[in-house]
């Protein structure tokens, strides 16, 4: 995630944090740091990541979920951009319509946007965030202006944000909205896996059952005189004689070769002709 | 009451069984019946622990009197947790912490879409609301015209706050991708396209070389006819059927066309021979040969060649035979040999 970093060229980054200090902590390391905004990555079980963003002091605060995170490393997205230039932020209409969407926008306008004439920052805007929803997530993307016909090309990262919670205060303090979309990972998980045990336990029981079926002994079914009833005979097919020659094959190869054999009782004649 | 809510359907049986086991044995019970209890006796926090269970069942068993409680396998409805959503509380916090600046300095745009692009003009336009998330190249083509559509409304705007978008071509600064990762992309492009074209090479001369094919099969079949149609003429000339020689303006003349000319008076042939003619009918050219020879049920079923007269040995033309053998039986033999 060294990639925002990258890109926002008006953040300060900080060491990692002891996993068991509260999180109010980070609070007071923005104060240290004399910043007002703070992205928070808590990374879990090695496999899922969380992304808190905050207004520090006074909050508020949502923490998201990241999926399907794709960094700068990565080949396919062939556009470049300075490093530092202030970003576009592109909104979904979506984000007005909501009022939670309308808390997040403010917050993402807020952190993602580099002040003007920042020190750090290049003087020209040549990118664009775009935050769309889709799915209920927020898809995040990032794209370089190439053109002023708006041609564009993707630089990244790419991720997708699914939304978990939003608290009042900064990393606490009372719920204000709660997705109720969200599932969490360990949740999927767990089901995945159930699906994929009940499947193979219905398996099992199929292949016992069947066992068992093969072992009992057949009921003999009573012949029913009226089972035949509705039995056509079926026409008998006629017998096919193909009276016309079929047509020959085309031999592809140029000449016939003759078979050893063949080839030395020629020369053999050949000799006694001489 | 709670009941009501809890228990929805319990089928009358299983109710019975339900309500005599109860106070004995709970390993009997159907196991939702048994944690829909524990919830339940949770839930009467009053009653005192020693007379939970029977006090539950008195009451269950009023509760179905009632008719509160219905036949059906009892099956715990899992309550959705309501969502909080506090709309007040989200505006009044979003009131507060918003910042009124200028937008020059937030640059944040909103809008849906681009409504017509010119590279997307085949493809139908999604509209937002249909957006299949599982189609990624309808989705991220979404997120493309969105983008689109927020620097066209953004860019007059910057333009009108003498906001830089391009830089010169001789501003040099760091990049977001250093030199490497850029070299490396493009590497990747290039391969991806030679490839690309190797496969289309590949591909025409594959179909070139299948046309070539098919036009010299042709060529050959059309030169065996040819031969085929010169040879029967000549034949036909030989036997004196006719006396044109038109087939062979341009052809090689055959080898031995004046040998045979004298003989001319032979039969007329029309059509092959009736023994042919019999084998055709009987054979055919090609079709189904396998199998022809194997005995089906019919010729199976079939006895009308069975005599019995004739079978096992009893037929005339063996009766000579018992008589000629005159060698006795091996023990015979062998007795006869030990006595001498």
């Amino acid at each position: 995630m060294q990639d925002l970093r990258t890109l926002m060229p008006h953040s300060k980054a900080d060491t990692k944090m002891d996993r068991k200090d509260k999180l109010f902590v980070i609070n007071e390391i923005c104060e240290i740091k004399n910043c007002n905004k703070c992205i928070f990555f808590e990374a879990k079980k090695k496999q899922d990541l969380y992304v808190w963003f905050s207004n520090s002091p006074q909050g508020p605060s949502a923490k998201f979920l990241v999926q399907n995170i794709h960094t700068l490393a990565e080949l396919k997205m062939t556009g470049n951009c300075l490093r530092g230039s202030r970003p576009l932020l592109s909104f979904d209409p979506v984000f007005d319509q909501e009022p939670h969407y309308a808390l997040l926008k403010e917050l993402f306008t807020q952190i993602f946007s580099t002040p003007q004439y920042h020190p750090k920052s290049q003087p020209f805007v040549d990118h664009v965030f775009t935050f769309s929803i889709t799915d209920n997530r927020i898809w995040f993307r990032n794209y370089q202006i190439i053109e002023e016909d708006a041609a564009l090309v993707e630089i990244g990262p790419r991720f997708v944000l699914n939304l978990i919670k939003i608290f009042q205060g900064s990393f606490g303090g009372p719920t204000l909205y709660e997705n109720p979309h969200y599932q969490s990972p360990n949740m999927h998980r767990r089901l995945t896996r159930l699906a994929v045990a009940a499947r193979f336990r219905e398996k099992q029981q199929m292949k016992n059952l069947q066992k068992l079926r093969k072992k009992e002994e057949k009921t003999v079914i009573p012949v029913d005189p009226t089972e035949n009833v509705f039995e056509t005979p079926s026409e008998e097919k006629p017998l096919e004689i193909e009276l016309v020659k079929p047509e020959l094959k085309v031999n592809l190869k140029k000449r016939k070769k003759l078979f050893q054999r063949q080839r030395k009782g020629q020369k053999k004649l050949s000799r006694v002709g001489v | 009451m709670s009941l009501h809510r809890e228990y929805d359907t319990i089928h009358s049986a299983i109710n019975h069984l339900f309500l005599a086991k109860l106070g004995t044995n709970e390993t009997l019970i159907h196991p939702y019946a048994v944690k829909k209890m524990a919830d339940y006796e949770n839930q009467s926090s009053s009653e005192s622990e020693s007379e939970e269970s029977v006090i539950t069942d008195k009451e269950l068993q009023a509760a179905f009197s009632r008719g509160v409680l219905k036949p059906g396998l009892n099956v715990v409805l899992e309550k959705h947790q309501k969502a909080l959503n506090n709309v007040d509380g989200l505006k009044q916090c979003l009131s507060e912490f918003k910042q009124h600046l200028a937008w020059v300095e937030r640059l944040d745009v909103t809008v849906g879409q681009a409504p017509n692009v010119m590279s997307s003009a085949s493809y139908p336009t999604p509209d937002k609301v249909t957006v299949d998330p599982e189609d990624d190249f309808q989705r991220e083509m979404s997120f493309y015209r969105q983008g689109q559509a927020a620097v066209l409304k953004a860019l007059p705007w910057l333009h009108n706050q003498k906001v830089p978008t391009r830089r010169p071509d001789d501003y040099f600064a760091e990049m977001a991708k250093s030199d490497q990762q850029m070299q490396k992309i493009r590497h990747k492009l290039k391969s991806k396209q030679e490839a690309m074209e190797k496969s289309e090479k590949a591909k025409q001369l594959r179909a070139l070389r299948k046309y070539g094919k098919k036009v010299q099969t042709e060529i050959l079949q059309k030169r065996q006819k040819e031969k085929a149609t010169v040879l029967n003429a000549i034949k036909k000339y030989q036997k004196g059927l006719s006396d044109k020689l038109d087939f062979l303006d341009g052809e090689q003349t055959p080898p031995h066309q004046g040998k045979k000319k004298g003989d001319s008076g032979q039969q007329i042939k029309r059509g092959p021979s009736a023994k042919r003619r019999y084998k055709n009918q009987k054979f055919g050219f090609g079709g189904k040969k396998k199998g022809s020879k194997w005995n089906t049920r019919e010729s199976h079923n079939d006895v009308s060649s069975f005599r019995a007269n004739m079978a096992h040995n009893k037929g005339p033309g063996k009766a000579g035979k018992k008589g000629s053998n005159k060698r006795p039986g091996k023990k015979m033999r062998q007795k006869m040999k030990s006595r001498t």
